[in-house]
Order: structure tokens, then sequence, then C-alpha cells
């Protein structure tokens, strides 16, 4: 095809080029390749924000600790909460996206390859500035959604906040840019065959996904830019001294953050709605309603905000519009738990690591979506927000959601990105560990806030009952410690002489199995033919295709 | 607090969440047992073992979606009609009704002015058992939140809008609170107390804190009450019948009779607050209030002063 | 369906996001002034008017252009090209002539609310305008050293480049309703 100028400066990037070592991976604009570098940036975050929950559960092990002073525990619970969120989770499961979505639709590339290393590097770029803020006076910390006042330069004098606002906004743009290329990718690049009723369901997902990033992020960064006119330019749009609002950025905020945290979980139900099937051996169960609840979730998604701010202030008739659609928005995610559910009956389940965690999902997240609904009702919230019932809430969805998905997805794709499998042995003891770890940091937080711990607290005092909570969760903590140490030993090892995996190991449906583990940079020699959800069950067993079946009852 | 604040009400607003609170919880288990029990029969049963039976390709059944859709949906409703009623109830309406009480949160203690009878403190609050107090509750910094599990539901202090609140108790006793929205460094140190009293009590109590302390003449307090004076503690803090009447830090007028020093950071004793005014960083790290280097000797002096404002 | 188009359109609703916010924020501290400077005390919508139709005139310009590229006539494409250019280079010029015009009586970006939001709305679409001119001047300069040859990827990149432009039209049309207009009524 004819194009921009032959010159060889303007011209299509060469996934093919014979560069190796180093270079060849900054220079890469390969989406496999800038997958795994997602992958890889997002695990090296997790390690230290991971090391910041140590430090946190440290000092909160006995009260009236002294291990860290109040400004450093402010600033370590405000790192480590933007590092999970902003540089491990979205960067991991934008990665996954990244990776596997041009395989699953079999293309051999995304649409704008370059855009797309524009995207990562400005996002690693973004995880160095908000690190580099330790160095430079101090890392932010007020809070990972940084509440006005608190967060104007009278009350956060150190420049910390600044960098977070510089940070996430070089964050924001990269997540921006990187939905922009998915969807146009998943919109244009599809192989023959393969419709929208076709969409394997991670890809689906990665697309409604995509959409909420596009709508939410800007609103993010609506709310920062006028946040660092206020620090830089001596504004006072949410100095409430001056004329400004507080409330204001609690609404702009919310109105990203919320979404957001839907933007944090739509990619883990799509690993889930793969894994699942996979290793029942039947498809999907209601494939049409896990799609429809997802765009359900959309759109609920930006209906819902203020039940962050339920103890602000704001009257009844708010407070009970936006309860009415945070239960709203929890029907449609209960579609999904039933669907991946009945999914297992009549099945013949594969308890392999992958499935493990998986599975380890449902349950944990149902619980994570539960007390998510009893915040919903909002005298429960009046009691309960701010403390570590909310805590133990957010981590169950995040932690025992997303997380869990994550590890699901890794032992999932990791052959097919490596070419070794991950030792299932290990992979046994790291999902045990992890939801051993998991439940004992966490659950009782639960009766902790119930009992009056308020959240965001760098000690607390000697109340019947604290002190043995808050030991057992910082034993939890150090649980979960061996266990992330046993899984980055199992990819060490695995890296090194993991068994070879082969096209198929698992015996899956969706086209990246239908070529070799890694793939070669163009990913396919020939696409398979796709007639159906699940291209390489029809070819394997022709006489009992998807659609025919479906058709033929 | 004992046992469980927020399932152990003492007024009928807390009460009527910790009823829709257990209620809640009970759906809860309920829902959680049975999502449970699904995915451990499905293992033990589907298990991929010798002569299991071949994976059954169904692909769904719209009846039982809408089944599953519907339901939910319908426990949803029952759950927020019976939500509207707990708005209400713990969260009676404010209008028109003039409050009693007016709560300023400050980094880092809680100013609270009776309106009506003009008594001023800090951090330990007194209201008359079984009677609802209304409080006017308001930040002069940033963004704080007001929280006695036991007695109700909490509720932001944000700079630039008003909140209110009710407040009452159904038994006498001392009920714990705390701030609970991250305001700073001193975040975790900015509780309070409430202490509701027969009405008797709460009279005579008001009635003592509108009382102005005797100036010291003689002995040590004499020389505390200079210190005072000159070493510029008159410039943040109020106490009745000196020329101190900032109210930067807390009023101290009566200081000697509150349960409390620095919003819950230590109980108040002699030895706390000869620790305290020695270096208020050994209390509470990063505390707003200065390290005065006083010497021992000053520091007794202050001390005994202080201890005669009953 | 054209890539580069698809990417613009999803990059536009991401921005429309960004600018509502930052209406918003003007329109609710329009409702709540405090004292000092407002739109209505200090804004000359006559002035910004005239120079809004030179941004509005180059959104004409680049559809002749888009036009003329359409039917291969490459050097009144970049006659095109280079007028929008000038129209949106002489609109930036007007604005910082007002920015200078109300800095110098004292309306700085935090003078008062007014104040900020103004300068944070025009501001960003001021930015928004010259990022659209660099791209346009990117395709001027293809043009003018004869790389446009009509493939169907490079009329997809080149309508991308032209869609951009009219929405930042658009955003103007908004902005200058709610900031200026409204100040006047």
């Amino acid at each position: 095809m004819s194009g921009l100028a032959v010159s060889g400066r303007i011209g299509e990037p060469s996934a093919a080029a014979a560069r190796r070592g180093l270079l060849a991976w900054v220079a890469s604009v390969d989406h496999k390749q800038i997958g795994i570098m997602y992958m890889l940036s997002a695990l090296l975050f997790f390690a230290i924000g991971g090391f910041e929950a140590l430090l946190i559960r440290i000092q909160l092990a006995v009260p009236n600790n002294h291990f860290l002073s109040p400004d450093t525990f402010n600033q370590i619970f405000t790192m480590h909460g933007t590092t999970m969120i902003f540089l491990v989770v979205m960067p991991m499961l934008a990665g996954m996206s990244i990776y596997a979505v041009p395989l699953m639709i079999g293309a051999r590339d995304v649409a704008f390859p370059r855009l797309n290393a524009m995207s990562f590097w400005i996002q690693l770029f973004g995880g160095i500035l908000l690190y580099f803020s330790f160095v430079a006076g101090g890392a932010p910390n007020a809070g990972w959604f940084s509440y006005a006042p608190l967060s104007e330069p009278a009350f956060s004098i150190s420049n910390g906040v600044t960098y977070w606002v510089l940070a996430l906004t070089c964050l924001g743009i990269g997540s921006i840019a990187g939905a922009i290329n998915m969807i146009v990718t998943i919109v244009t690049l599809r192989v023959r065959g393969q419709t929208i009723r076709r969409l394997p369901l991670f890809v689906w997902m990665t697309l409604v996904n995509s959409f909420l990033i596009i709508m939410a992020l800007p609103v993010l960064n609506g709310a920062l830019v006028m946040l660092l006119i206020d620090r830089l330019l001596n504004a006072h749009v949410f100095s409430p001294a001056f004329g400004g609002s507080a409330l204001l950025w609690q609404h702009y905020f919310w109105g990203f953050g919320h979404p957001e945290v839907y933007i944090m979980i739509l990619p883990a139900f799509g690993i889930i709605s793969e894994v699942i099937p996979v290793f029942s051996g039947k498809p999907i169960y209601g494939y049409g309603f896990v799609a429809a609840s997802t765009v359900a979730i959309a759109f609920l998604s930006f209906t819902v905000w203020a039940h962050h701010m339920f103890a602000v202030g704001l009257g009844h008739m708010f407070v009970m519009f936006f309860s009415f659609t945070s239960m709203a928005i929890a029907i449609p995610t209960g579609v999904k738990i039933f669907n991946w559910s009945a999914t297992l009956y009549h099945g013949r389940i594969r308890l392999t690591t992958s499935m493990m965690f998986a599975l380890g999902f449902i349950v944990m997240f149902t619980m994570g979506g539960l007390t998510g609904v009893s915040f919903a009702v909002a005298p429960i919230d009046w009691q309960l927000t701010d403390t570590y019932y909310l805590v133990a809430h957010f981590h169950y969805v995040l932690f025992g959601g997303t997380a869990l998905a994550i590890f699901a997805g890794i032992y999932y794709w990791f052959p097919k990105m490596t070419g070794r499998m991950l030792n299932e042995r290990i992979g046994r003891w790291h999902f045990w560990l992890t939801l051993i770890g998991f439940n004992l940091t966490f659950f009782l937080m639960h009766p902790l806030g119930m009992m009056g711990m308020p959240r965001r607290v760098f000690t607390y005092p000697d109340l019947p009952g604290w002190m043995i909570l808050n030991m057992i969760s910082t034993v939890g903590a150090f649980v979960l410690l061996a266990s992330v140490l046993l899984f980055l030993w199992n990819i060490q090892m695995s890296l090194a002489s993991g068994a070879a995996a082969g096209d198929n190991p698992w015996d899956a449906w969706t086209l990246e199995w239908a070529t070799t583990s890694p793939p070669p940079p163009e990913n396919f020699a020939l696409v398979p033919p796709v007639h159906g959800r699940r291209p390489l069950w029809d070819l394997k067993h022709p006489d009992r295709a998807d659609e025919r079946a479906w058709v033929e009852g | 607090m004992s046992g469980v604040p927020t399932l152990n009400p003492f007024s009928p607003e807390a009460a009527s969440i910790s009823h829709l609170f257990v209620a809640i919880l009970c759906v809860m288990f309920a829902i959680f047992a049975l999502v449970a029990a699904i995915v451990t029969v499905a293992i033990v049963r589907y298990r991929d073992r010798e002569g299991a039976a071949d994976a059954r390709q169904e692909f769904g059944n719209s009846r039982l979606e809408i089944a599953w859709t519907a339901g939910p949906t319908l426990l949803l409703i029952v759950i927020f009609i019976f939500m509207v009623r707990t708005i209400h109830a713990s969260d009676p309406p404010v209008r028109g009704r003039t409050p009693e009480l007016r709560v300023i949160g400050h980094q880092w203690w809680w100013e609270a002015d009776y309106l009506s009878s003009g008594v001023v403190t800090a951090n330990e609050i007194h209201i008359p058992v079984g009677r609802p107090i209304l409080i006017d509750l308001e930040s002069a910094d940033v963004i704080h939140d007001f929280w006695v599990p036991e007695l109700g539901r909490k509720i932001d202090a944000v700079p630039g809008h008003k909140n209110h609140l009710w407040i009452r108790a159904d038994k006498p006793g001392v009920y714990l609170g705390a701030c609970a929205e991250f305001c700073g460094n001193e975040h975790a140190w900015m509780r309070m107390i409430v202490v509701a009293q027969p009405q008797a009590d709460f009279a005579a109590w008001q009635r003592d804190q509108l009382a102005v302390p005797a100036v010291a003449v003689t002995g040590e307090a004499a020389q505390g009450a200079r210190i005072f004076r000159e070493q510029t503690c008159i410039n943040c803090h109020a106490i009745a019948g000196t020329a101190g009447i900032q109210r930067i830090g807390p009023d101290l007028t009566h200081l000697a009779s509150r349960r409390i020093l620095a919003a819950g950071a230590a109980d108040n004793t002699p030895a706390n607050l000869f620790k305290w005014l020695k270096d208020p960083n050994s209390i509470k790290p990063e505390t707003h209030m200065p390290n005065f280097q006083l010497s021992d000797a000053q520091t007794h002096a202050l001390v005994a002063y202080l201890e005669t404002l009953k | 369906m054209p890539k580069a188009k698809l990417a613009i359109g999803l990059f536009i609703l991401s921005e429309a996001n960004f600018f509502l916010l930052l209406i918003i924020a003007y329109v609710y501290y329009h409702a709540y002034p405090g004292s000092g400077p407002t739109a209505a005390s200090v804004l000359n919508p006559m002035r910004t008017g005239l120079f809004s139709i030179l941004l509005f005139a180059s959104s004409a310009t680049m559809l002749v252009a888009a036009n003329r590229y359409r039917a291969r006539a490459y050097r009144a494409t970049l006659t095109w090209l280079v007028a929008t250019v000038a129209l949106g280079a002489m609109f930036l010029l007007g604005q910082a002539l007002e920015y200078a015009g109300l800095y110098e009586r004292g309306v700085a970006v935090n003078r008062n609310l007014f104040a900020t939001t103004f300068f944070t709305l025009t501001g960003f679409h001021g930015l928004h305008v010259f990022i659209g001119l660099v791209a346009i001047a990117i395709v001027a300069g293809l043009s003018a050293s004869g790389r446009l040859a009509g493939s169907a990827r490079e009329a997809d990149a080149f309508e991308a480049v032209g869609i951009y432009w009219h929405f930042v039209d658009a955003v103007w049309v908004v902005i200058f309703s709610v900031v200026y207009l409204w100040a006047i009524l």
C-alpha cells in the first residue's frame, strides 16, 4: 500500500525488526512486547506498593506505635493507594488487554502501534515522577483522592501533592490513548467472521472498559488541572476560605473515581469469563446476558458517584437517589456471578492454578460486592464509611476480586507469552497462601470498622479488641508477602526451566491458542476460520460446532 | 467503647441504623453462603476425574436469567423501602429548629460552643440524657467528620458548608467519638467524648463551666499564671478572667475538669499535662502546638496553674 | 471503518468531557462570584466576537481545503490549509491581546474565581487551537513538499485532522456563548 514517503523515515512500523536485546524492547512497537512491559512495570510497582502496605501494617500492629511518624505514615498510605490503583492494577490490566486482544481477534498488532508504545512510556514516566517526590521534599500525603482543602497549599506544604497531580495527568493521558487504541483495534482489525456477537468476552469487556476510560479519565484531568492551578498559581477553586468549594473537588473526583473502580474490575471480569469456561470444558453460560450486563454496569457507573459522599451532608433526596442507583448497579453484577457459577455445572472442571484463582475470585468478589451493597444502604454508610469496614470492602473487591483475576490471567496466558508453563505445584501453594493471607489480613477489618476504628489513622487507642485484630491483620500481610515471593520465584524458575507449553496447553478455544507460544512477530502464520465464539472448539468438533448446536437446540 | 459500638446503640437514631444493619448483615451472610455453596458443590460434583461425564455444551436459559435478575431486584426494592424509613428515623429533619451547640472542627481538636448558655469548651461535650440536641457542625480549616458511633451517624464538618446533626443519649455515660475524615497528621488523635448526664447534673456542669476561675495569686500557680501570659500561650488560648480570648487553640478555662488531653491523645493527668507542655510532640507528634522550650520548673508552675482551672 | 477518523472521534469524545468539566466549574462560580471582576465587567464580547469570526472562518477554509484535497488539487489544498493556519493564528493573537489587556488591569488567573475559571477554560481551548494549528501546519508542509498522494490511509488521516479542527471550533461556540454572551444577557 502506498502511503507517506518511502524515504524510510516515515513509514510502517516494522515489527519484524531484527534488533536484539534491551534496545529491541525499548524501541519496540510490537503489542506483545509492550503488553509484557506493562505487566513487568506493574509487577515492579506491585512489589513497591506491597512494601508500603507492610510498613503500614507494621505501624498498626500495636496501638500507640512509633515505627512511622504521622507524616511519613500519611505519605506511605497515599502512595500505597495511588500506586496500587494507577501503577499496578490499571497498567496490569491494560498490558493484558494489549497483549491478548490483537491475538484474540486474529490481528497482527493494534491499530496504532506507536501510540501504544507512547502510552506505555508515559505511564512509566508518570510512575517515576510520582516516586521522585520522595526525594524532592516528600511524597503526596493527602490520601489517594486528595480531598480539598487538605490538598491545597495552605494545608499541604510539600510539593508532594503537585507531583501526584502531574503523575496522574501523565497516567490519564496514557490510559486515554490506550483506550482509543483498543477501541479502534477491536472495531477495525477483527478477522473476517468474528462479528461483534462472536467476540470473546475478554475482548468485549475490554471494548466496554475502553469507553469507560475515555469518558471517566477526562473528568479526573479536569479536576487535576484546576488543583494544579490552585497549587502553582495561587488560585482558590477548591479553597472554601477564599470562596472556592471543597465539595466541587469531591464531585469531580468521584465523577472519575467511581467509573474508575469499574475500569479496574471489568477486564478482570473478562479474564474470569475466559478462564472459567475453558477449565469447565463448556461455553460461558448466558453469553448475551454477561455481555449486556457489562454495558449496563458501564452506563450505571456514571450515576452512582455521590455514594462516596453520603456523609458529606447533601440532603436526603440526594442520598436516596444515589442509594437507588448504587443498589441498581448490584444487579448486573450479580447476574455475572450467577452466570459464572452456572457455567461450572455439568462441566468437567480442571482445577488448574488459573482455575483455582478464578473460583477464588467468585467467592471473594461476592463478599466484597455484598459489603458494597451494605454501603449502598445510606444509613449503614453513615456509620461505616471511612472506617476499617470500608478498607475491608475495597480490598475484597480489588484484591479478592481484581488481583485474584489477574493471577488467574497470568497463569492462563504465561504459557502463551513465554512458551513455558508456570509450575502448577508452586502455583497451588501460591493460591492457598494468597487466599489465607488475604483473608487473614482483611476479613477482621470488617469487625474492626464496626468497633469504631476510622481509616487513615497512623495509630489508635488501646481499646478492647483493637490490638488483637490489627495484629492478626499484620500477620496476614506477611503471609501475603510469602505468597508474592513464591509467585515471583515461580515466574523466575519457569522462565528458566518451565515445561514447554506448546500452542494450546489448556485445550482452549480462542484464537490466541491457534499460534505458537510465544507467537511470531506477525502473530499468525494463518488465522483459522471463525464461525462462532469458540473457533478452535468448532474446528475440533465440526459436528457439534457452537452456532449449529445453538440453532438446532 | 465496649463491644461493637455500631451494634450497641444508645439512642433511637443509632438504634434504627443498627437494626437495619443487622438485617442487612443477615441477608449478606445468606447470599454469601449461597454463592459459596453453589461453587463448592460444583467443584465437588463436576470435578474432572476418571469416568466423569463429558462437559455439557449448553449456552444458557433465558428464564433462569430473568429469575436471577428479578429476584435480587425485588430484594433490593424491599431493602430500599426499609432504608427510606431508617433515613428519616436516624436523621430527623432540622427545619426551623435552633441549634443548641456549635461544634467546630479544627486541626486537630473539637471546639464546642453552647449557643444558649454560652459555655465554651473543647473535646469533651456534655449533653443532658434523653433529649435530642441539635448540633451546628462547621470546620475552621479542612474537612473533618464528627462520629460517635453509639449515638448515631457520622457527618462531615466541611469548611464553607454548614451541617447539622442531632445527638441524643438514652442512658448516662461516657461515649467515645473520633474524627472520621482524614484531616492531616494528627487525624488519629482528633477524638472526642460525649458525656451524657441527668438534667440536674448537666445544669450543674454548665454552671461550673460558666464560672470564672479565681485568679491565682500565690505560689507555683501564680508563677504559672504569669508564664501563661508571658510565654505567648495567651496568643492562642482563652482562659476566662485573663486577657486570653483567642480561639486558635482550645479554650482552657476549665481544663482541669476534663477527662482527656490533646483530643484523646492522653488522659488528663498532671503527669501527662507536664509531658504535653514540656514537649507536645512526645504525646501528639507533629501537633500544631509549638514546643516553648520551657524549663522543668516553668513547666511545673504552668501545670500547677492549669490544675486550678477546674 | 477508517481508523484515524474513529480514533479522532473517540479522542473528541474524551476532550468534550474534559471541556464540559471546565465549563461546569465556570458556570458554578458564575453563580457564586464573590468580589472582584466578573465577565460583564472586564470582557469585551464585541472584540472577542470579531476574533471568533476569524476562527469560524478557519473552519470554512478547512472544509474547502478538504474538498480540494479530495479533488486531488494539491496546490489549492495547500493554499486553503495556509489560510486556515493564518486565521487560526490570528484568533490566538486576539486571545493573547485579550489576556495581556486583562493582566494589565490586574485580572490575573488568581484574582478571583471568575478569573481562574475564565483563564482555565479559554486557556485550554487556546492550547487545543495551537495543537490543531501545528497539526494543520504539518499537513500543509507535506502538501508543500509534494508528498501528498491521495491514498485511502492518507485521506483518512487528513479528514481526521479536519474533524479535530471543527471540534475545536465547536467548543469555542459553546465557550463564547457561556462566557461572553451570557455575560451581556
